[in-house]
């Protein structure tokens, strides 16, 4: 199977090195014989049909930070369009950064891979928060997939899951922590007292949360979570501008004080329920599935059979967010064999 | 002695069975069940009148069995059972009024503020205030909707519980 990935940051680079680390075993496993093509990045790409190698991909992105550097195979200064265009490939890995006013370039990228009748795996939100029926539906005019479980709280499996592991079953409601900068943020202010602007200046210095740390604090991300999983598997037709966002910034010491002596905590909760699609902080009992610490997410699925379900896992990272695109990649090998 | 008892149950086979299987294990007499599947709450759950008999140390490890089942328990002898509901109000309480806001959650039918607590900042926007709801059983979703409402109309960051 013959990969272009779009973007190398942490999760291009993740990829990368979890093909680089599975590659016999996907062999033995499954007879995936899985090959980069291109790559690239704001400087241009590095493309050989024959497989470029993963780790002089990782050395010379850290190395010089430019993939157009590659030896031999790298061009500077091609866009991705004309890479889509020249490369051979099966299945595009779309891993630029989120957009979350037009999800773009990512929402071309994806549009011309299935016009050119490829599989899609991604892990940008920017494009499904904001046109998830318009991408679903091409996928199946075309004929081929569009996976995102890496959208959704990184290695925390939740889409797959309920689509493949609990078929049987009407999801009612989900309630989720879907962000781990935030989660992160409220844990250390309840920990420690301190307050909201010193932890995300912490934060920030740790490299948890963003310089702008805007779409993390301000709820858009966990927002854009909401949306995706509202689409994908609850069959609502809705985009970012349906969801009620309050963030955490106005969270103060005193709050989470009085939450505290009454047993409870403070946590940012996606909730998409029957009339509600909202992103709000809420009061979590002490002791209970969402009394979560550190960068960790969490979701809870109500479901008609089952009744509660509940998924935990590693909301970021570059390995974790790139394990559950390499089992995207794997699903759809599977589904052809 | 008899205790009448209303139970909440999930329109699925099996619930009822459930509910009922520790009430005899546990020594109580099941006097009646009326089951009436299409008789619906406004959540779309079944209510269940039965009537047990037992000595009143069995009763009570009945009730508290089923509740540990997370069987909902709407009507004690024709009483609703109340639950708590809380909630904090992040702001100024004297520029915005907090008071008033209270007021206008008392008003409404089966509500009643039972708990109320300040923590006041040296800036009175970080301010918060705690509030303990006493409601009629099975309306949580609805008084916290309207908690929020008028948290928000008074220009409070409203943190409900999930
Ligand atoms: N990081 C996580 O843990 C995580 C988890 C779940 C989902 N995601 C999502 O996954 C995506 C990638 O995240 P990331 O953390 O890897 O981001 P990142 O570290 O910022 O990397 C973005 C990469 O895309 C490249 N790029 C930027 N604009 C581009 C363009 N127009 N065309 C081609 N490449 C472009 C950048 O090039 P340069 O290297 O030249 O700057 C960089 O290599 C985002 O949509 C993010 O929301 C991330």
């Amino acid at each position: 199977m013959k990969l272009c990935i779009l973007g190398f940051g942490a999760v291009g680079r993740g990829v990368a090195k979890v093909i680089s680390m599975k590659k016999e075993e996907m062999k033995e496993k499954y007879g995936l014989d899985l090959k980069i093509t291109a790559v690239t990045d704001t400087s241009g790409a590095a493309i050989y049909d024959e497989g470029l190698d993963p780790n002089l991909l990782l050395k010379i992105k850290e190395d010089t930070g430019k993939i157009s550097n590659y030896p031999e195979y790298g061009i500077s200064k091609i866009s991705n369009m004309e890479v889509l265009h020249k490369v051979d490939f099966d299945c595009l890995i779309e891993v630029t950064p989120t957009d979350i006013e037009n999800g773009e370039p990512a929402k071309s990228h994806i549009l011309k891979a299935f016009n050119d009748k490829k599989d899609v795996v991604t892990s940008n939100k920017g494009p499904l928060a904001l046109s998830f029926r318009e991408l679903a539906e091409s996928a199946k005019e075309n004929n081929v997939q569009l996976k995102y479980e890496a959208s959704v709280g990184g290695a925390m499996p939740i889409l797959n899951f309920a689509h493949d592991t609990l078929p049987s079953c009407n999801i009612k409601s989900i309630f989720g922590i879907l962000n781990g900068t935030t989660n992160y943020i409220l844990s250390r202010m309840a920990k420690e007292g301190s307050s909201y602007e010193q932890i995300l200046k912490e934060s920030q210095e740790m490299g948890i949360a963003e310089t702008n740390p805007a779409q993390d604090v301000e709820g858009t991300d966990a927002a854009c979570k909401v949306v995706i999983l509202a689409n994908s598997i609850m069959n609502r037709d809705v985009t970012l501008k349906d969801v009620e966002i309050v963030g955490i910034s106005k969270i103060t010491q005193e709050a989470i004080s009085l939450a505290r002596n009454e047993g409870y905590l403070i946590k940012l909760i996606g909730e998409i329920s029957e009339d509600t699609l909202e992103v709000s902080p809420r009061l979590v009992r002490e002791g209970s599935p969402f009394a979560v610490d550190g960068t960790l997410n969490v979701a809870t699925l109500k479901t008609d059979l089952a009744e509660d379900v509940t998924v935990v896992g590693k909301g970021a990272g570059s390995i974790e967010t790139a394990s559950a695109i390499l089992s995207d990649i794997i699903s759809i090998y599977k589904s052809k064999e | 002695m008899r205790l009448n008892l209303v139970l909440e149950l999930l329109d699925i086979p099996g619930q009822l069975i459930d509910a009922l299987e520790p009430i005899g294990r546990l020594g109580a007499n099941i006097v009646t069940v009326i089951h009436q599947r299409d008789v619906k709450t406004e959540r779309g759950t079944v209510p269940v009148q039965i009537t047990i008999e037992g000595d009143k140390d069995t009763l009570d490890r009945v009730i508290t069995t089923l509740e540990n089942r997370n069987i909902q328990i709407m009507e004690v002898d024709g009483v609703l059972r109340k639950e708590k509901i809380r909630t904090i109000l992040i702001g100024d309480i004297v520029d915005k009024d907090v008071k008033d806001a209270l007021n206008r959650l008392n008003v409404f039918e089966g509500v009643k503020v039972v708990d109320f607590n300040l923590k006041m900042s040296d800036d009175p926007e970080k301010s918060a205030s705690k509030i303990i709801i006493e409601a009629d059983y099975g309306k949580r979703k609805d008084i916290m909707k309207r908690i929020k409402d008028v948290g928000i109309s008074k220009g409070f960051l409203v943190i409900n519980e999930v």
